[in-house]
């Protein structure tokens, strides 16, 4: 047999590592570079490109992890990477090896995506991974049998028990890479169709392993069998889903919020720090006011995002997520959603960032769309301060039967989302066209034990990747809403301040304080910002918002939870800012000067909840969906429909009850 | 018959696959001529069906277990 060695590079090179979905590439890519990887784009698309340099090998080696696929014919996104980035189109990342994983209990389809690599031409080895699986299962692999047949080296692994990954470093630091001769001999004048050219490779392949593959018939009752009779049950299985979901929002609730609170506390601690530190005046105003709690305002997340991402990663490799797809999807189709949309619904309730993010895993364009479109809406945690303030004016501390009324309305903010999520999705199915016809075909794989490093990698890489890509979006609007908030016409700023009293020589700590308080909400209402409330005043008067809440919902665009803080400096209630009771009772006497009535009224405070629960108002999220969309597009319409729905959700609300 | 008719449990054989857009992801996945499948689960309201190939489970919708033909084994 004619064996051809590549040439052994003495320069930095690239080996990229191929394999069918669930074959364990992911676990050797962690093996293999640890921590020292990248999550980017390939040009164009938004499919993750996950490269990193290998360790323990001294040897400049960058690993390409490409997305799992059963072919390399273009035609799914995934797909279309992969043979641009082999067949050398996608300049930058054209491989100069090709590492091939199998699974071993899965050889025959496994080889058909292996044997279309071999027809490239391109050096490559091929690794036989899930060993023990294939064992317990009773296969019997002659890999000398199937490397005669192949050419090129083949390595046994089983990458969970880190067993082969020695032999995989030493393959690549010495190149040990073959170039195959190709699989399918070429008919140039009379190509076969592609169904022609996969029932032949087919046929070679059976022939291949009829040799070199047996299988003794163990009579075992795989565990995974017993437990899709439970996790696939008519009820039973949706039960199970519905707890672990409530089981993983408690936890985020329950262990992000310690966390959150000292990143909080972190920051305005060294906000203060910096303010004694630097020498006054407004360049150090911008980074203890602005930049500051700009950047804080985004690290805050990190423990949601963080523990989001690990319970995903649980539910991803433990095999289980294939399973909620398959429960679901029926029940989403009818609303131009896919059962691959729920992971990033789910994951919009704690916060619509990782939601997003997750719609990746949806390889149809207008499901993905439909669904990254759909996702802000459902109630996200920055609404929950917003909620518990406003429920707080508008609806009565009292018990319906044993149900408290507040908690009630609470709950129905929640259903709102879901409500909306749903119909949204439908009139997105009706606008949006394709040619691209909506299909499943999702493998389930066999259940397993996630591995706690496999999740650590996760929770770091994603969360660090939502810090690089929004933070520097969020930072530079929230200078700029600073900006605003801060300056404003000299003259105006002056007037509304000589128009206060200001307290005597020996006015007590408390009154000083109230007069302070006084000038922070002077300043801000004649601040560019506080015009710009006063501007938009007549356009939410029919909401039932008068110029000061035209403010918060100006500077609560950053974020949602912003209102709060907007809303306590503008009553003044002092410097006591957290404590939502005092606001509320502050908000609560608030009166209009030119009705005689309550500024927070039950009208009011309904069009507001209603407002904030539809209204795009998170700078995070939409420079993630600039992020995730390619293009300005998608974020513009997202925003445009959202603010639309909210603006005339409100007016309804507004009106119907005043 | 095709194999969205095949019951829960019931072993069939892969006859072949109609002419329809999955026909190439399908035979891609493996889901050739010859194969022996088994129906695994259902999802309710005529949701996805769970078929055995092989080593693997793999879950199609109605519409595209509709584009292979099949042979019930008996």
């Amino acid at each position: 047999m004619l064996e051809v060695t590549a040439p052994v590079k003495t320069t930095a090179f690239t080996v990229a590592l191929i394999g069918n979905p669930n074959v364990g590439k992911t676990t050797i890519f962690n093996r293999l570079t640890g921590l020292r990887q990248k999550v980017g784009n390939y040009a164009g698309v938004t499919v993750d490109k996950r490269s990193g340099k290998v360790q323990y090998i001294p040897e400049k080696v960058t690993l390409v992890d490409l997305p799992g696929t059963y072919s390399i014919h273009p035609n799914t996104e995934n797909e279309i990477i992969v043979h641009r980035v082999l067949n050398g189109l996608d300049k930058q990342s054209k491989p100069d090896y090709v590492l091939a994983i199998l699974d071993m209990s899965n050889l025959e389809r496994g080889l058909f995506l292996v044997t279309q690599v071999m027809d490239l031409g391109l050096p490559m080895a091929v690794i036989l991974n899930m060993e023990d699986t294939a064992k317990s299962q009773g296969f019997v692999v002659k890999t000398h049998q199937l490397y005669k047949a192949l050419g090129v080296p083949l390595i046994e692994t089983n990458a969970r028990s880190d067993k082969g990954m020695e032999q995989i470093e030493g393959l690549i630091s010495q190149q040990l890479f073959e170039t195959p001769k190709p699989f399918l001999a070429r008919d140039e004048f009379n190509p076969p169709t592609q169904r022609e050219e996969i029932q032949q490779r087919y046929e070679k392949i059976r022939e291949i392993l009829e040799h070199s593959v047996e299988q003794k018939d163990l009579k075992t009752k795989a565990l995974t069998d017993r437990l899709d009779k439970i996790f696939l049950h008519k009820t039973w299985g949706y039960l199970f889903f519905l707890s672990i979901l409530l089981l993983i929002f408690q936890a985020i609730y329950a262990w992000s919020t310690v966390p959150m609170d000292l990143i909080d506390g972190f920051f305005a601690a060294l906000s203060g720090w910096v303010y004694q530190l630097l020498p006054p005046g407004v360049l150090t105003d911008l980074i203890t006011e602005g930049i500051i709690p700009g950047i804080g305002g985004i690290l805050i997340f990190i423990p949601q995002i963080a523990l989001l991402f690990g319970f995903l990663a649980i539910l991803e490799d433990s095999g289980y997520m294939s399973r909620v797809v398959f429960l679901m999807d029926r029940l989403m189709r009818p609303f131009g959603l896919n059962g691959k949309s729920m992971v990033p619904l789910i994951s919009s309730v704690a916060c619509a960032i990782p939601g997003i993010m997750a719609a990746r895993n949806i390889g149809n364009w207008k499901d993905r769309i439909t669904t990254i479109m759909v996702a802000p809406l459902m109630s996200c945690s920055a609404r929950l301060p917003v909620y518990v303030i406003l429920i707080g004016l508008a609806v009565p501390d009292e018990n319906l039967g044993p149900f408290n009324l507040q908690a009630i309305a609470l709950l129905g903010m929640y259903l709102l989302g879901v409500v909306a999520v749903l119909l949204v999705s439908l009139a997105f199915k009706w606008i949006l066209k394709t040619t691209e016809k909506s299909y499943l075909m999702l493998e389930m794989p066999l259940y397993r034990l996630p591995r706690l490093k496999d999740i650590l990698i996760a929770m770091y890489s994603k969360s660090r990747t939502f810090v690089l890509a929004a933070g520097k979006i969020i930072l530079a609007i929230s200078v700029v809403l600073w900006v605003l908030a801060s300056y404003g016409p000299p003259s105006r700023l002056e007037a509304a301040i000589n128009n206060l009293e200001a307290p005597d020589a020996n006015a007590g700590p408390e009154e000083i304080a109230a007069y302070e308080s006084l000038v922070a909400s002077a300043e801000l209402e004649s601040s560019y910002i506080g015009i710009m409330g006063k501007f938009i005043e007549p356009v939410i008067k029919p909401l039932g918002y008068d110029w000061k809440i035209g403010i918060a919902l100006i500077t609560s665009f950053a974020a949602r939870e912003v209102f709060v803080s907007t809303i306590a400096t503008l009553y003044s209630v002092g410097a006591d800012v957290e404590d939502e009771l005092t606001i509320k009772q502050k908000l609560d006497q608030e009166i209009n000067p030119v009705t005689g009535e309550k500024v927070f009224n039950i009208p009011t405070s309904f069009s507001l909840i209603v407002f904030y629960a539809f209204a795009m108002q998170c700078m995070s999220t939409l420079a993630i969906v600039y992020r995730e969309t390619n293009g300005w597009k998608w974020p513009l319409i997202q925003t445009a429909y959202m603010t639309a729905l909210a603006y005339v959700s409100a007016w309804a609300v507004f009106q119907l009850l005043s | 018959m095709t194999a969205d008719r095949i019951k829960k449990g019931e072993y069939a054989q892969i006859e072949g696959l109609e002419p329809s857009e999955f026909a190439v992801y399908l035979m891609e996945m493996g889901f050739m001529p010859g194969k022996r499948i088994r129906m695994l689960h259902q999802a309710p309201l005529a949701g996805p069906i769970a078929f055995k190939l092989e080593n693997s489970i793999i879950a199609l919708r109605k519409s595209e277990a509709r584009a292979i033909r099949v042979f019930l084994e008996h």
